[in-house]
Formats: C-alpha cells, sequence, structure tokens
C-alpha cells in the first residue's frame, strides 16, 4: 500500500456534555479520496477540525508522515501540508482572484507586488490542475462553484497536499459536482490525498476510494468502496446496538389527532423541502418518523407546530384547521413540542428555571393575572416539576444553561407534558443524552401515548423508532417514502426507503 | 490543568506601576500671589476652545490684556461650556466665588438671566445678547464698521468681480456682517457680487474649508468667512487667493493669501468694565461699541494690499471713527432691488440688530426665508 | 525552563463568566475606578498638576454641595429617561441608538402644543405638552420599528439616521417658522407661557421632570419584572427563536417596544424644553441620547441600576466643569473622563468574562 500521509490516533474530543469524538483512528493514504461518512452530529465535523488545527484533541495523537505533530492553529496545519475548504467560504469578495489567493501567503510584508507576473503564475498554476480561471476577475463576481475551486486552489498554492472538503457538494448543482469530482481525481493522481465530509451516499460511492464511517462520534470502521454497497453503508451509518428493553406494549388507537393533507413546505434556503405530505397522528400512537438527517425533518416538525407556514396542503389538529395560523393557536389547540435544539429553542438559556416552566402557558391564568405574572403560581409549577420529573438542579434561580443536558431534556419535557397535550412533536429527543436519561425520557414518552397522546417522533436512530414506534414514516427528499406498521418493519427495507431506493406501496394518506 | 484567577494579580501589578509612576511626576503647585488686598474675582465663560484662533481666541486675548492693566484681580476661565450648560456653569462659579461673570456666546442668554435673578449681588456680562436685569449687562461690537472697511479692500482687490463669503448662522449679526461688506465692496465696484455659503457652524475647520473651495470653484478669487477657524483662509492659500479673515490676525495660517481681518479687541472694554465695577460707577446698560472705542477694528494689512487701496480705507476709517457717517446710511437697496433705507436716512440700532433680509450684491438666500 | 518555553506552556483563555457572584460583580467596577483615577493621576502628574488636589475638586464640585448635588440630579433627569428607554429596547436586543432623535421629536412636539396655545390654563396645556412630547419621540420611535418589523431593515442605522433628520428639523423651525418675533431674529422660539412651565425645586434647577424620571423607572421595572408584556420582552431578548416557539408575536413587540422606547426618550425631549429652557432652541440635548447608551450598558439594562449610574454620569459631568475651573483645561478634562469610561467599560467585560491561565496539553 501507498504511503500513510495522516494518521490519527485514538482522538478524543468533548465539548460541555457531549463527547464528539471518542478514540477514533483515521488514516489517510497518499493520493486517495478518503470519504468520511456520518449522519449530522456523527463527529464528522469535529475530528477533521481537530486535524485542520481549529480545536486541539483531548486525547490522543497526529501523525503526519509518520511525524508526531502538535496543530495548534490552522496556519500551522497547512504548514504540514493539511488545509480544509469549509461550508462558508473564507474569500475576500471585493479582490480579484490572485489577490485572493496571495492573501496571507507571503511571511513578511512586501511592500511591492508585481501583479501581472503573480496574476500569470497563477493562471498557470491553476491550469495544472486541470482548472482554467480568470485570475483578475473580482471574486463577488464568481458563481459559487468557481468560489469553491479558488478555495481549492488557494490550499494548494500553499503547499497542501491533503485536502478536507467539508460538505463540498451541498452548495453545488449537479453538474458542477461532477467537475468538482474530476478535479479531485485528477489532484489524487497527481500524489494528494482528499477527504470528503459528507453524508451523501450517492457522492461516496461516485468519488471515494476509501470510506471511513463515524457514528456516535466513534469509527465504526473503515472500508474500500470496492468492497461495500450503499444497503451496506446505511446500515454503517444509522444501526445501533440495542440498548433498552423498553418495550411499548399495546394499547388502544384512538381518532386521529394531527392530519397533514398534502402539504407542501418551502426550506431556508427557497428549495423545496417538503412535497405533497399527507399523513395522519392517532390519539394514543406514536408515528415514527426515519429519514437521513436533511429530509424534510425540521421542516415537518416546524410545520405541524406552526412554526412553519406551509404553501400548500392543509394542517388539521383535533379537527381544526390550523393552516398558516400563529404558533399559539397551535399551542391553544394542544400541540406541545419538544425541538431539535433544547437549549435555544426549547428553553431559553439565560433565564432562570421558573421563567422557562411557564414559557408556553404563561399567558394563561393562572400564571397571568391581569397585565401581570403571578411569580408564586411559577414558582410552584417550577418546583413541582423539577420534583415529579426528577430534575437535578442546585437552585432554580440559575440559568437553565447551567444543567447537564439530561436535566434540560427532562425539564423541556416536563414542561409540553404539564400542558396536557394533545399531540407532542419530539425531535431527536434522546440525541447526545446518556443511557439513564435516555431510558427516562423514553419511559415519559410510553407513559404519554398510553395516556391518548398522540406522538410525532423524528429520530434518525432506526432501532429507536422500532422500539417505540407504533408506525413508521420513511422521509426521503421531502417525499414520504411509505408508513409501515412497525411490528413488521425490517431494518433493510427501512435502509433502502431512507435512501430512496424503495417505495411501499398503499401508503395511507 | 491550571486554572487561576489573574484579576487580582494584574490589579495589583498595574497599581504598583501607577505608584511608581507617580513618584517620578512632579507636583507643581502654584504659590498664591501676594496676599493682602481682596482680589476681584472674575470668570469668563467660552463656547469654544481657547486655542480656536477665531472668537474664542480674542477673548482669551482680551483677558490677557485685562490681567495685565488691571491690579488686584484674580481671572479664570471655563472653556467648551455648550449653550445649554451656560447656567450650569454660570452658578458653579458664582458659588466659588466669583463676583465678575461674563459669558461670552449668545446662547448663555436665558442661562444667565436665571443665575443673575438668584444671586442679584453677582454682575454678569453677556456678549452679543439682548435681555437685561439690573445686574446684567451686555456687550457687543459694531463689527460691521470694520466689515465694510474689509469690504473696501476685496472690492478693490478682486478680479473676477466674485467674492466667497463662508457664513456661518443665518443669524442677524452674520447677516449684518454680510450686508456691510458688500456695501463696502460695491461701494469700490459697483460690478462686483458677494456669493454666501451657508455652513452651519462656528467651528468645523474641515467643513468650513470645504465651503471655501466651493467658493473658490465657482470663480471666487477672495475668500471671507465668519467662522471662529482659519479654515477658509487655508483653503484660500491652496487656491492661491486671496482671503480677509475674522475674529482675529489669522495671518500665519495664510501667510500669502491673507490680506486682513475685521478683528475683535476685547481687551480695553474689559479693563473699562472692570475698572467701573471696582469704583462702584458701573450701571446695567447695553453697551455696543463703535469702531472709535477701539472694541472692534482692522488687523495690519500684509504686503499684498497696494498704497491707494490702504489711503482709501483710511479715508472711510476716519470718516467712521468721526461720527459723521456710518455704514448702513441710505440709500440701501435690498437684493430686488427696492430700495429699504432712504437717502440720508440712518438704520436704528434696533433695526440693524434684527436684520432679516441681505442688500443688493449679495448672491444667496436666508435658508429661512422664502 | 527557559522562558518561551514557559510563555509556551500556558495560554490565556477568555471565558464567559457562568455566575458572577456579587462580591466581583461589586469589586470590578470599583476597582475599574480606582485603576482610571490612578492612571489618570499618572497623567495629570506628567502634565503638571497635583492630581489628589484636581480629584478633591472634582468630587466637591459635584456631591460636595447642594448645588452640585442638585446639578447632578438635573443631568440625571434626561439620562435616566433616556437611558431606560435605551435599556428597554436592547434587552429585546433592538439596537435604538435614536434617543437623541426620538429627544428632539419629543421636544418638538411638546413646544407645538405649548406654543400653539400660550393662553390656555396649566391644567390643559401641561398635560397636552406631555402627551405631545411622548407621542413625539414615540412616532420617531416607530418608524424604525417598522421598518425593521416588517422590512427587516436594521434599526441601528435608521436610529441613527433619524437623529440627524430630528436634528435639523428643529434647526429648521428655530430658524424659519418659529423664530421669535421679538427675538431680533435669532433662533429661538418665543418663550413659553407660564403655564407650559414648571416650578422648581427651591433654588435649584431640579424640576418636576424627576418624578416623571423616577416613576418611569418604578414602571419599567414593574414591565419587566412583574407583567406578561416584559416576560415576552425578555423571552424574546434571549431568543427570538425561542420566542416564536413559545407563539410570541415578535412583530408587534418591537412595535411596542420602540413606541415605548420612543415615547420616554420624547418625554425627556419634553422635560428640557418645559422646565429648563422654556423654549425651543437649537442643541437642546447636550449628548443625552448618546450618553444613555452608555449609562444603560453600565446599568446592565436594570432600571435601578440605571438609576444610579445617571447620578453618577451627572456628577461627572457637573465635576468636568470644576476641575475646569480649578485650571485644567477642557481637553484634559475631557481626557481624564474619557480614561474613566474606558476603565469603567473594561472592567463591565470582567465582570462577563473571565480570564483563566490555562495549562496547554499533549506538550512536550
Amino acid at each position: 500500500m501507498s504511503e500513510v500521509l495522516v494518521d490519527m490516533r485514538s482522538i478524543t474530543k468533548r465539548f460541555p456534555g457531549i463527547t464528539a469524538n471518542y478514540k477514533v483512528n483515521f488514516q489517510v493514504y497518499r493520493g486517495e479520496i478518503h470519504a468520511l461518512l456520518g449522519e449530522n452530529g456523527a463527529g464528522k465535523s469535529t475530528l477533521m477540525s481537530i486535524l485542520s488545527g481549529f480545536y486541539r484533541p483531548d486525547n490522543g495523537e497526529i501523525r503526519i508522515r509518520g511525524k508526531k505533530v502538535n496543530l495548534r492553529s490552522p496556519r500551522e496545519a497547512l504548514k504540514h501540508g493539511i488545509g480544509m475548504v469549509h461550508q462558508h467560504f473564507r474569500l475576500v469578495e471585493p479582490f480579484s482572484v490572485a489577490e485572493n489567493i496571495i492573501l496571507g501567503t507571503t511571511g513578511r510584508l512586501q511592500f511591492y507586488l508585481n501583479r501581472r507576473e503573480f496574476a500569470d503564475r497563477i493562471a498557470r498554476f491553476a491550469q495544472s490542475y486541470g482548472i482554467t480561471i480568470d485570475p483578475w476577475a473580482k471574486v463577488w463576481q464568481l458563481s459559487v462553484g468557481e468560489k469553491q475551486r479558488i478555495e481549492i486552489l488557494k490550499l494548494l498554492y500553499r503547499g497542501a497536499d491533503v485536502l478536507i472538503l467539508d460538505e463540498p457538494t451541498a452548495v453545488l448543482t449537479p453538474q458542477n459536482v461532477r467537475e468538482l469530482f474530476q478535479t479531485l481525481r485528477q489532484m489524487a493522481d497527481n500524489g494528494r490525498s482528499i477527504i470528503l465530509i459528507t453524508h451523501k451516499l450517492q457522492e461516496v460511492m461516485e468519488a471515494a476510494d476509501r470510506i471511513t464511517v463515524l457514528r456516535k462520534g466513534r469509527n465504526v470502521g473503515t472500508v474500500f468502496k470496492k468492497d461495500v454497497d450503499e444497503r451496506e453503508l446505511t446500515r454503517m451509518m444509522v444501526e445501533r446496538d440495542v440498548l433498552f428493553c423498553t418495550t411499548n406494549p399495546s394499547h388502544d388507537i384512538g381518532p386521529a389527532v394531527l392530519r397533514l393533507e398534502g402539504i407542501s413546505v418551502v426550506g431556508d434556503g427557497g428549495i423545496p423541502a417538503l412535497k405533497n405530505l399527507s399523513l395522519e397522528v392517532h390519539a394514543g400512537e406514536i408515528l415514527g418518523i426515519a429519514g437521513i438527517a436533511g429530509n424534510g425533518q425540521r421542516e415537518l416538525a416546524e410545520a405541524v407546530t406552526g412554526l412553519r407556514p406551509v404553501a400548500g396542503g392543509r394542517v388539521i389538529v383535533g379537527g381544526q384547521d390550523l393552516t398558516n395560523q400563529p404558533a399559539s393557536r397551535f399551542i391553544e389547540a394542544g400541540v406541545s413540542s419538544v425541538p431539535e435544539d433544547r437549549l435555544g429553542t426549547g428553553l431559553v438559556s439565560n433565564l432562570d428555571l421558573y421563567d422557562n416552566v411557564i414559557l408556553k402557558d404563561y399567558r394563561k391564568p393562572p400564571i397571568r393575572r391581569g397585565p401581570f405574572l403571578n411569580h408564586r403560581v411559577a414558582r410552584e409549577k417550577a418546583s413541582r416539576l423539577v420534583s415529579e420529573f426528577n430534575i437535578q438542579v442546585s437552585d432554580l434561580s440559575y440559568p437553565v444553561r447551567m444543567l447537564s443536558g439530561g436535566n434540560l431534556q427532562r425539564l423541556l419535557l416536563a414542561r409540553e407534558i404539564s400542558l396536557q397535550p394533545k399531540l407532542i412533536v419530539a425531535s431527536y429527543p434522546v440525541r447526545g443524552l446518556d443511557v439513564g436519561a435516555t431510558e427516562a425520557v423514553y419511559r415519559l414518552l410510553i407513559e404519554l401515548s398510553n395516556a391518548g397522546t398522540a406522538i410525532l417522533l423524528v429520530s434518525e436512530d432506526l432501532d429507536e423508532l422500532l422500539t417505540l414506534s407504533d408506525r413508521i414514516a420513511v422521509l426521503f427528499r421531502g417525499e414520504l417514502m411509505g408508513v409501515v406498521p412497525a411490528r413488521e418493519a425490517e431494518i433493510e427495507k427501512l435502509g433502502l426507503m431512507m435512501v430512496g431506493a424503495l417505495t411501499v406501496e398503499g401508503r395511507r394518506a | 490543568m491550571l486554572k487561576l484567577r489573574r484579576v487580582a494579580f494584574w490589579v495589583l501589578l498595574i497599581f504598583i506601576l501607577t505608584l511608581g509612576l507617580m513618584g517620578c511626576g512632579k507636583s507643581t503647585t502654584q504659590p498664591t500671589a501676594s496676599e493682602g488686598k481682596e482680589k476681584l474675582k472674575v470668570a469668563f465663560i467660552y463656547i469654544g476652545p481657547v486655542g480656536d484662533a477665531g472668537w474664542t481666541y480674542a477673548h482669551e486675548q482680551g483677558r490677557k490684556y485685562l490681567e495685565q492693566h488691571v491690579p488686584d484681580i484674580e481671572t479664570k476661565i471655563v472653556e467648551k461650556v455648550p449653550e445649554v450648560d451656560g447656567e450650569k456653569v454660570a452658578t458653579q462659579l458664582v458659588q466659588e466665588g466669583y463676583k465678575v461673570i461674563f459669558a461670552t456666546s449668545f446662547g448663555y442668554m436665558d442661562g444667565i438671566i436665571n443665575v443673575a435673578k438668584k444671586y442679584p449681588n453677582i454682575i454678569f456680562l453677556h456678549c452679543s445678547g439682548y435681555k437685561t436685569a439690573p445686574n446684567v449687562g451686555t456687550y457687543f461690537g459694531r463689527m460691521y464698521q470694520a466689515r465694510y472697511l474689509s469690504g473696501i479692500v476685496a472690492g478693490k482687490m478682486t478680479k473676477t468681480n466674485k467674492i466667497g463669503y463662508v457664513a456661518a448662522f443665518p443669524i442677524p449679526e452674520v447677516v449684518r456682517g454680510i450686508n456691510a461688506f458688500t456695501l463696502g465692496v460695491r461701494a469700490v465696484n459697483p460690478k462686483a457680487t458677494v456669493n454666501v455659503v451657508w455652513t452651519n457652524t462656528w467651528l468645523n475647520p474641515a467643513l468650513e474649508k470645504d465651503a471655501a473651495k466651493s467658493l473658490l470653484e465657482q470663480g471666487c478669487d477672495i475668500i471671507t468667512q465668519h467662522q471662529d477657524s482659519p479654515g477658509p483662509m487655508q483653503a484660500a492659500e491652496e487656491k492661491g487667493a486671496y482671503g480677509i479673515g475674522y475674529n482675529s490676525d489669522m495671518s500665519k495660517y495664510a501667510p500669502k493669501a491673507f490680506l486682513t481681518a475685521p478683528v475683535w479687541n476685547w481687551g480695553p472694554y474689559y479693563v473699562k468694565v472692570i475698572n467701573e465695577i471696582k469704583e462702584g460707577k458701573w450701571k446695567s446698560s447695553q453697551y455696543w461699541g463703535p469702531m472709535s472705542d477701539g472694541i472692534v477694528g482692522l488687523a495690519p494689512f500684509s504686503k499684498a494690499v497696494p498704497e491707494d487701496v490702504r489711503k482709501l480705507v483710511e479715508e472711510k476709517k476716519q470718516l467712521i471713527l468721526s461720527g459723521k457717517w456710518d455704514v448702513f446710511t441710505g440709500p440701501i437697496k435690498d437684493q430686488k432691488g427696492e430700495i429699504r433705507v432712504k437717502d440720508g436716512e440712518r438704520m436704528t440700532d434696533q433695526a440693524m440688530l434684527s436684520f432679516d433680509w441681505f442688500v443688493e450684491g449679495v448672491q444667496g438666500t436666508i435658508p429661512a426665508k422664502k | 525552563m527557559s522562558n518561551s518555553r514557559f510563555v509556551n506552556r500556558f495560554r490565556l483563555r477568555v471565558e464567559k463568566q457562568i455566575h458572577t457572584s456579587p462580591w466581583i460583580s461589586l469589586l470590578i467596577p470599583f476597582t475599574s475606578i480606582v485603576l482610571a483615577l490612578l492612571v489618570g493621576a499618572v497623567f495629570l502628574s506628567l502634565t503638571g498638576n497635583n492630581p489628589w488636589k484636581v480629584y478633591g475638586v472634582m468630587f466637591k464640585g459635584a456631591f460636595g454641595s447642594v448645588f452640585g448635588l442638585s446639578e447632578c440630579v438635573v443631568n440625571a433627569i434626561p439620562l435616566l429617561m433616556t437611558g431606560l428607554a435605551v435599556a428597554l429596547a436592547f434587552r429585546m436586543l433592538l439596537w435604538n441608538i435614536g434617543a437623541e432623535g426620538q429627544f428632539y421629536m419629543g421636544a418638538f412636539a411638546a413646544s407645538w402644543v405649548a406654543l400653539s396655545f400660550p393662553h390656555a390654563p396649566m391644567y390643559l396645556v401641561m398635560p397636552g405638552m406631555l402627551l405631545a412630547g411622548f407621542a413625539g419621540g414615540a412616532v420617531w420611535g416607530l418608524l424604525p420599528a417598522v421598518l425593521r418589523a416588517f422590512l427587516g431593515v436594521n434599526e441601528t442605522l435608521t436610529t441613527l439616521m433619524l437623529n440627524y433628520v430630528a436634528i435639523l428639523w428643529v434647526d429648521s423651525l428655530v430658524y424659519g417658522p418659529w423664530r421669535d418675533p421679538q427675538g431680533y431674529n435669532f433662533p429661538l422660539t418665543a418663550q413659553f407661557s407660564s403655564a407650559a412651565t414648571l416650578p422648581t425645586l427651591g433654588n435649584t434647577r431640579i424640576h418636576a421632570g424627576v418624578f416623571l424620571a423616577l416613576a418611569a423607572a418604578v414602571v419599567i421595572y414593574i414591565i419587566l419584572k412583574h407583567t406578561v408584556w416584559g416576560y415576552e420582552i425578555r423571552v424574546i431578548g434571549e431568543s427570538q427563536k425561542a420566542a416564536k416557539y413559545a407563539g410570541i408575536n415578535v412583530v408587534k413587540n418591537i412595535l411596542l417596544v420602540m413606541l415605548l422606547s420612543g415615547g420616554l426618550s420624547g418625554l425627556a425631549g419634553y422635560c428640557e424644553v418645559a422646565e429648563i429652557t422654556h423654549r425651543l432652541q437649537e442643541s437642546i440635548s447636550a449628548g443625552y441620547g448618546y450618553t444613555a447608551i452608555i449609562v444603560a450598558w453600565l446599568g446592565k439594562l436594570n432600571p435601578w441600576a440605571i438609576m444610579v449610574v445617571s447620578f453618577l454620569f451627572g456628577g461627572f459631568l457637573v465635576g468636568g466643569y470644576t476641575m475646569q475651573s480649578a485650571g485644567l483645561p477642557a481637553a484634559t478634562v475631557s481626557i481624564l473622563q474619557g480614561a474613566i469610561l474606558f476603565f469603567v467599560l473594561a472592567g463591565e467585560v470582567l465582570t462577563r468574562y473571565r480570564i483563566c491561565v490555562v495549562e496547554r496539553r499533549n506538550d512536550r
């Protein structure tokens, strides 16, 4: 085998409340395109940020060309030949291409620059990688694809021979993607190494030589592309060890609480995020939403809680048509939600526990008394929830950001449950939680559903969905690939549906 | 991992360094001068900084003159006092024991009247206002007389027959100055016009310089001004044009361009009024001093001003000093050509103090007027 | 161990304070002021002054006499009102730096009432001016709020720009149609009738506006702390995402908060014309609307703290003039004031963040 350029050994990196990388080993050979695959939050970006000098690992060591290094900054990483192209470009828009490339390369201040000579040099340099650019063009005039190429050139010019690209195709059209992959291949053939951070399977299969899959911050395995197929990779990405024995006992399913009639939703970038989606969630039922992150789950959760307008179709909650009504109407209609972003959306990090427990019902008596807040009632509610849901907290008047992840989630759930909701929308409710906290959350959800609450559970963990849900709906690129009863579901089939390879006929409207 | 709170450390370090440095600093307490006779304490409130080369500078020269010429007084200044703070500063000075307070900007007027009511034993002298009280007098000078003379210089020396006037605010004092200047210009050069640009500033060197530049662009070859900064003079210097300053001799800012300037000379008045107060003879009045009192005048001519012009100016000056004739003596036409002051008639002080129209020959408008 | 090795082993890290302990939040402003005075003392002794004498004069001028104290209060009134106005908007992360313009528009509107009804009795003209002052400022605050709420226009820029518009508008009035016919064509309006002005407290210049300002502080405190609306403001200020999630109408709140914020500044403008100048004139504000930003920030957006800070700030301004009459040039006084502000603000940062020395790991 060819030379090992990068060797990361047993890398561990912790952030407050979460372990982003745990004892990850990662090797890159000279001249290969190496895909780093994993779901959102699997720790890909953290690992690469460590390699490119943005973060420093808590444990582990990095060897480059066999030599142990200590990367304190991106500049230092670049000295060792490692450069990263970020999703958000770091170019100076009013400057020309040539100026952007030279920016920061000269060690000493150079007062005199021979612009013409330099521009020619840049153009020739680009040509040698099969890239045609106009060195005089101003960056703001360039297309996204061109800007990306400038970023790559910039790194190459500074002598990078390990290029890390963070989700490079997210911003590109399919044609641009093909061009990019050609360029990357050419560079790899010239003896450089490319690391491709992505969660898109097709791209991996198209471009990569080897693939490393991360899951929950751990390396699940490194494989040659020729040895695997998409199905195998999906399994590696989403499969989890069954940690829990919690099961959802059979219970009665009531009438539909939430009915989505052919809704279409536009995402943040103006791109359709949900297309003509129809679903029902019944009282006492847990409907799981499966799919690889970024396939419309977030937009679905937001549409169902009134946080995102729908472009077409109707949203009906408990018989009431709430299409495009303000979020407060959804709350009144009994929709609770546990958002993906717990601290920041679901809870207000700098406010204390008292203020946080009344976030959803401060408008109603007894917490409201005329124009005033009844602090006494709010305090009582806070203490009641803290003891009922066993939230570990030293002082209720501390800002809630002091709480641990598990306690935050318990607090959030406690508040949402206290509203006696008809429907709960829970997005990734156990992400980042430890075993105990996870079990507590599961138990709460099951109790709720037994009590007749309808639950829409968005998760990327198939085991979790299989354990908890009554039915599982699979989203792929904003479309419903089908709804299957959890008891009959096969993990293989779900995996295929998640990558759009299989549609289940007779999906329920 | 070692984690330290270093705040206390830094505080201590800086504290020690500071103390060390303080030891090097010299303490220079001036010995208080001759005890004995009770000194009259006199304070001046200035709108600008004493180094403005203009209005406040002229008053400061006057104060220094006062200190040199009157014994047994103690003077004090407070500079850069915004108009709304005049009342506060005046009260403060009274409480510090000052017996005579000169307030040298129009905007202090109401505040001074208020303070005067509370302290009837203190004497206030307010420059350029119109409100008096038993213990508040006003003082000002007939600057228009000097302006007229400087207008003669400009009228004789312009080649393009366009003269630029960088004007401060559209208030009567400024309008009066423009009119007097224009009458002087037209007396010797009926074809010349005076072009007015308003800056709405008293002291903004950059802006005032720009305003002068714009006038020079329009073909003016002499610049005069009503602000306190030498900016317009510098603009004229850079363009190789001539300049007529204001307030004080600005020749050092524009040695080539500077011709002369109508200047304030407050010193003699300050000496006179303080002596009156010391002798107990002072009474509240509205003093509007003419050139014959020496309160206004022209700065020395530069080399560029030819002999015949000097002579002409001197003749007119003697006429004004004699009191037989004054600047605003009819016939005077306004911009529309209508006679506003009849032949041989003199404008009253009242009319001059509330000027709100331009005489013939002024190119420009008074903004607020339709 | 060589020096560079030592430096390399440790690094400084700036972290957000998790929970500021009460004694730190008291100690730091105190130390900052002491430090500022020390640095100022060095500066003073280098320029040939006796620092202790200068400080003594400054302190005595501001707080050492009834007059000094009363002037602190007089200065504090507009600072407190505009400070509260700014703080209210800042609480919701609305960067209203237009208090100056709102002040002017309040002064303008109140003056309009006073000048239009010179013979109206006090019980009609006073409330009329009060309402007009509030409304004038409120409209001026609402304008950028509408742009922000419906079009997403950055309010920092619009509020700042509107300051100039308001100031020039007042200028154009006092130089033009509103000039006092008896005023020798000077840029002043006629004096208000005595019905339109309030008596002052004793021999001082403290006027009834002080009650208005104190009431405003109490009202703002109650709103923020005890009302449903204040709760919404706090939530929006901390996280717009959370506010939307809680079903709070953010647009409505932007409009309401800017209305109240502008209105408060407008009231400050009303006080200035009705109680201090008794007429409209140019430059009625000594930059209160801008100083308010510093006051609000130092007061940590807390109404009680803003009350204290605006009083101290008032003293700071009064003391500046006394230092001048102690023989310091105005420029030196400005430098000293600047130094004190700089240190207090820097100390503020220290109460919010902490600096730790951390050993580098994985080295050697």
